[in-house]
């Protein structure tokens, strides 16, 4: 158990998310009837696997105080070249899923190396890898784009794990089913193990957690591995719920799991956060991108209401710290 | 464009695979960079002879191109030598292939430029040696004065156009009973509001399908997105029509947007009919009804869709009767309008620039030759 | 007394330009509490790093329990039983103390870390310790003292035969430290060796039992507590250098009006209720050892940080300076001890630098006028004899003594007639020393003031007019450059506390 006053701070955190959670949901339905659909909460789920995956991974960089820029042009990059290996080698589709995630864990390698090994600050390094993965991809693949073998082939079956569709037509979003079991299992991790306890003490006081005699720079590298691993998980639920994984795309997509992470109550300045908090965040990120579109506002607009809500957030950080 | 650079690439990648592969015949030639020779009928019509260069001699979409050359050859009695880069991204050799070509002293040249700019000395120099030049495909907006006689390229009006046309006789039925009570909708998604090619479809779609309805007396609403909205003059308040377009445009060019853009839509009681103006929000449609499950070919069942472009996930959406068709891009019909063209440069006719229509495609051409080598997975 | 368990033989240690330890010996006994004392900069804490694998010694021998060791790591030094109890707390503000206490080897069940496990040992660890600390508790939400007992409470659990105190006084109040002598009283008796380093020279008569002194990095020699004297200690820690030309007498006549005069300023720990006077022409010393509140006091005088209370007035009248532009108002300049940090900005030029304070008088409209900076900035490079090319001269290629004498010309175009130096000559090689300090003296003959704060006593003796002397954020005596003596310095500055 974590100690109780944080504990305690920390459900107030998650406490308050999900109120603005149900709030969303109260407000988006009282202005669009068809927000308050099965589809919908379909979509929304939809919409939020593969950010629930990255945030589950990214959050553990957060927690060391560092961050990883490289999710969002990976997850593509990986999602490509496992496709790549499907339809274009004719390889099973389980070698294009390892493939997929493989290369997600070679990638946070790569950053947790730079970062603690070769201390290059986190948002550089990650930024590099970020530009890496947004050419990997395409070079690897020949540059096109790539669709993974639909639901309706053999090969496609993978993608009941996050949707089922009966025969029938019936759709059932069993996707939630899984990532709720891997919100609890990183929940565990980060709470009740050697990797996620250490991750915190990075965060907190590197310096002193090297003098403790912990083996600093193997946890910092396991930090950017899990994200990475995520990363790559993610790729596969996106390839899982969209059609063609095209070359070049993923920018921005990180900002999505990372601004839901900063909702929860991740500090982007290291040493606090939960994955339930995080997870939480990326549902509430979800909603305004599925329910901000339903209500009418445009394009435009949306962006500009998801800073304004990022914005909050982070300020309810900084207010607490000043008192 | 953009979709049909990644249509070369896949192509061309599709081809390497091949020859890793099999090793066949042609492709271990094309492999090489070679050319295809379409021979004139004996005695034809003053037995011409062109060079063509495409940007790609190996991807699937360029011998489409060239299947076009060699039908417009047969028929006109002209011969084209077709060659090409190994890659569209080779422009120095496509550069050297075009000089050689002016050397050989043809009577007209087909250009498919790999890089716009990097093709304007070459371009100068066939003027110098009074070789007609006509670009397909791509134009060549800085090319020297008289260069290029003339340039074949799609049109993305009239693109748009087509899908209004191929989409209203299925919806008209219900157009006609809509009332101001109680309107029709028709959902058009736009993958953005900025680039020019995709503004000029999305705006071909809407103002076609205008046009079409006030042909059976029915005015129309624009609701939605600013600029289309801005865009279309012919337009009537929302309260007043029996019909309403709403174009939705994601806040990024992400599937994942796109398909709630298009989920939105088709949540509304009222919509019979959806367009999605690119592969990207065409595939956002599909995903949005995988949840929804409301597209249908019948107007009385379900949601009439049609998309743009193709890739795997929209063929099959049109052979399982989610989608009514497509329309697509054909690179087949620019290589013939192109010797078309050039012929008649050569027999001293004048030409003007021959805007290329969007081809409309649905399960039942879907394998006809001139249709099935455009449609990419 | 017990045995020896631990001998350090003929250590030394050199750092780039610094020969940090000279052949230092060292031997600690079973149960013994061992005071390790000497000025700043003496070498005692690089010793204790040598001795816990933090820095690798050069030469010399490290016995341990008879054997010769060499840990090449804290950890390595842990597990052999030699803790360290840091100076500067070294803890983890998120994780709860148990966390804390048990982090590098925490109890597992399974891949599961055992926190309850973990809370329970603690709190068995603390009754035993006899300490009244919530095991649950977040780290970050204990005082100072609380998690100064957790640091110690963590070395006892290692099983530690050697324990390293590195002033662990320092920010404890007189009842934690009360309570903290009850748990090493209890270590004692269970023939725990320890290392006890402080300048507070009540704890260490309190506490100790022998008395090791240290000076310049060499070893000077040891000391039975109970047989020695507070003077005898002094004594060996300052030694009997000559230092130059000390100053004799003030060259400040007794009627020298009052340029600035501070009454009962506050501003937290560091600086508590201290008052002084600095007249036209003096140069006020500021002495005392390191973290005396010297630097806090300056800066709260100076705007930089916030003070609670205190009056100041300048040429007698009552200012109020909230900020270092007020400070500058009235005519005060402050010299960092972080010129890097505070003073200059390396990348700039000389010229620049120069103006930067004074930027108002150096502009046309919104225009920087180029010329006159110059100018302004090759008088003073003149004045001051700044060895530079030119004052187009990037800062980073001067010597640290010529920057310094950048970062003065910066406050002269000021106008500012009262100057604290903080540590004027830090990093600053001999010659250039000399320099400063003729500088100095230029300018309180020219009629401006100096407040200099310096923990070199060879500076103090040589420059000051008057010496201010602190020890723990108090003013603990002030003295006449005529009575001054390294002695009665070194008494105020380790002075007990009531």
């Amino acid at each position: 158990m974590v100690n109780k006053k944080a504990f305690g701070r920390l459900k107030g955190r998650e406490a308050m998310v999900f109120g603005i959670i149900v709030a969303m949901v109260i407000l988006f339905s009282f202005l669009s009837p068809t927000f308050r659909t099965y589809p919908t909460l379909v979509s929304v789920l939809d919409n939020s696997y593969y950010i629930t995956l990255m945030v589950l991974g990214v959050t553990f960089p957060l927690i060391t105080g560092g961050v990883d820029l490289s999710i969002g042009t990976g997850l593509v990059s990986y999602a490509l070249i496992g496709g790549y290996l499907i339809v274009h080698q004719n390889m099973p589709v389980g070698v294009g899923i390892l493939a997929c995630v493989g290369m997600g864990v070679l990638i946070g390698i790569l950053n947790g190396i730079l970062v603690a090994v070769m201390d290059l600050p986190p948002f550089l390094a990650t930024l590099c890898t970020c530009m890496i993965t947004r050419g990997l991809g395409p070079a690897l693949c020949g540059g096109f784009g790539v669709s993974w073998p639909s639901a309706l082939s053999e090969a496609g079956q993978f993608r009941y794990i996050f949707k089922f569709i009966s025969g029938n037509g019936t759709v059932v979003p069993i996707g939630i089913v899984l990532m709720l079991a891997l919100v609890l299992i990183m929940s565990f991790v980060l709470e009740h193990t050697r990797v996620g306890r250490y991750t915190i003490a990075i965060g907190s006081n590197k310096e002193a957690t090297k003098l403790a005699g912990v083996n600093v720079k193997f946890y910092h590298i396991l930090a950017y591995v899990i994200s990475g691993l995520f990363a790559g998980l993610a790729g596969v639920a996106y390839a899982a719920t969209y059609a063609t994984i095209y070359p070049g795309s993923g920018a921005g997509f990180e900002l999505d799991a990372i601004g839901g992470a900063i909702v929860g109550g991740v500090s982007a300045s290291g040493g606090v956060g939960t994955i339930v908090g995080a997870f939480l965040g990326v549902i509430v990120i979800c909603l305004m991108k599925v329910g901000l579109p339903f209500i009418g506002l445009q394009a435009n607009w949306q962006q500009i209401f998801t800073g304004i809500v990022l914005i909050a957030a982070v300020l309810i950080d900084v207010i607490k710290k000043r008192k | 464009m953009k979709k049909k650079v990644v249509a070369v690439l896949l192509s061309t990648v599709m081809a390497l695979s091949m020859a890793g592969c099999g090793g066949s015949e042609e492709s271990s030639s094309s492999a090489q960079g070679g050319g295809a020779q379409a021979e004139a009928n004996a005695g034809g019509d003053g037995g011409y002879t062109f060079e063509v260069l495409v940007k790609s001699f190996q991807s699937t979409y360029w011998q489409a191109a060239v299947q076009g050359i060699e039908k417009a050859c047969g028929e006109l009695g002209v011969k084209a030598n077709s060659n090409g880069p190994a890659n569209e991204s080779d422009i120095a050799d496509q550069i050297q292939m075009i000089d050689d070509a002016i050397e050989k002293k043809p009577d007209g040249i087909g250009l498919a430029a790999c890089d716009a700019n990097s093709v304007i000395d070459s371009l100068a120099k066939a003027s110098q040696a009074g070789i007609p030049v006509v670009c397909f495909d791509t134009g060549v907006d800085g090319a020297p004065e008289g260069a290029v006689y003339a340039t074949v390229a799609t049109d993305n009006t009239a693109a748009g156009a087509v899908a209004a046309e191929n989409m209203f006789p299925v919806i008209e039925e219900k157009i006609k009973a809509a009332t101001t009570d109680a309107p029709v909708r028709i959902g058009e998604v736009n993958q953005d509001a900025t680039g020019l090619n995709i503004q000029q479809r999305g705006k071909g779609f809407i103002d076609k399908m205008i046009e079409l309805c006030k042909g059976v007396d029915k005015k129309v609403a624009v609701v939605g997105n600013e600029f289309y909205v801005n865009a279309t003059e012919d337009k009537v308040a929302e309260g007043e029509a029996e019909v309403i377009i709403e174009v939705g445009v994601p806040a990024q060019t992400t599937v994942d947007l796109a398909s709630t853009e298009a989920q939105k839509i088709m949540s509304k009681n009222d919509t019979i009919a959806i367009f999605g103006s690119n592969q990207t929000t065409a595939e956002g449609v599909i995903t949005a009804n995988q949840t929804l499950n409301k597209l249908s070919t019948d107007p009385e069942k379900g949601i009439i869709g049609v998309g743009f472009d193709a890739g795997t996930p929209q063929k099959e959406a049109i052979i399982n009767g989610q989608f009514i068709g497509s329309v697509t891009q054909s690179p087949l019909m620019m290589g013939y309008e192109c010797i078309q063209t050039l012929t008649k440069i050569a027999k001293g006719e004048t030409v003007s620039d021959t805007p290329m229509d969007g081809y409309w495609y649905n399960k039942d051409n879907m394998e006809d030759d001139n249709i099935k080598p455009n449609l990419y997975d | 007394m017990g045995d020896i368990i631990l001998t350090m033989k003929d250590i030394d240690k050199s750092f780039p330009g610094v020969h940090a330890l000279d052949h230092v010996n060292l031997e600690i006994r079973k149960g013994e509490v061992l005071a390790l004392m000497g000025e700043n900069g003496a070498g005692k804490s690089t010793l204790m790093k040598v001795l816990t694998g933090i820095y690798k010694k050069d030469s010399g021998v490290i016995t341990y329990e008879g054997k010769e060791v060499e840990f090449k790591n804290t950890r390595e030094a842990q597990d052999a039983g030699i803790i360290i109890v840091h100076q500067e707390l070294n803890m983890l503000g998120h994780l709860s103390v148990a966390q804390n206490l048990f982090i590098g080897r925490e109890f597992k069940k399974g891949i599961r870390i055992d926190d309850k496990k973990m809370n329970e040992e603690a709190k068995k660890l603390f009754d035993r310790l006899n300490v009244d600390i919530d095991p649950a508790e977040t780290m970050a939400n204990l005082t100072v003292g609380k998690q100064q007992m957790c640091e110690i409470a963590k070395a006892v659990s290692f099983d530690a035969k050697v324990i390293i105190f590195d002033e662990p006084s320092a920010a404890l109040t007189e009842s934690e430290i009360e309570e903290m002598f009850k748990i090493i009283r209890d270590l004692k008796k269970r023939d725990i060796a320890m290392v006890y380093i402080s300048h507070r020279m009540d704890e260490i008569k309190v506490i100790t039992d022998r008395v090791t002194v240290m000076r310049d990095g060499t070893y000077v020699g040891t000391l039975i507590t109970k047989e020695s004297t507070k003077e005898d200690i002094i004594n060996m820690m300052v030694g009997r250098v000559i230092y130059e030309d000390p100053k004799t007498q003030s060259a400040v006549p007794k009627n020298a009006p009052v340029v600035l005069k501070v009454e009962h300023l506050k501003a937290g720990k560091m600086v508590q209720d201290v008052s002084f006077e600095l007249r036209k022409g003096e140069i006020l010393g500021f002495s005392g050892l390191m973290g005396a509140g010297r630097t806090e006091t300056a800066r709260a005088l100076f705007g930089a940080d916030p003070k609670e209370s205190g009056n100041i007035y300048v040429n007698g009248t009552k200012v109020v300076i909230n900020s270092p532009q007020d400070a500058v108002k009235y005519g005060i300049g402050y010299l960092s001890e972080d010129r890097k940090r505070y003073g200059i900005v390396v990348q700039k030029t000389v010229a620049e630098n120069t103006t930067m304070a004074s930027m108002k008088n150096f502009m046309n409209g919104i225009f920087i006028n180029k010329k006159k900076e110059k100018n302004v900035a090759q008088k003073y490079v003149e004045a001051l004899a700044t060895k530079t090319p030119d004052v187009d001269q990037l800062v980073v290629n001067l010597s640290g003594g010529n920057q310094q004498k950048v970062v003065i010309a910066k406050w002269l175009t000021r106008d500012c007639d009262i100057l604290i130096f903080d540590e004027p000559t830090r990093g600053i090689d001999v010659g250039a020393k000399n320099e400063i300090y003729k500088l100095m003296n230029r300018l309180v003959a020219e009629g401006k003031s100096i407040i200099m704060i310096s923990s070199e006593m060879t500076e103090i003796l040589r420059m000051s007019d008057r010496i201010v002397v602190m020890c723990e954020g108090k003013k603990t005596g002030e003295l006449d450059i005529s009575e001054a003596k390294q002695e009665n310095i070194m008494n105020l500055a380790t002075r007990e506390i009531e």
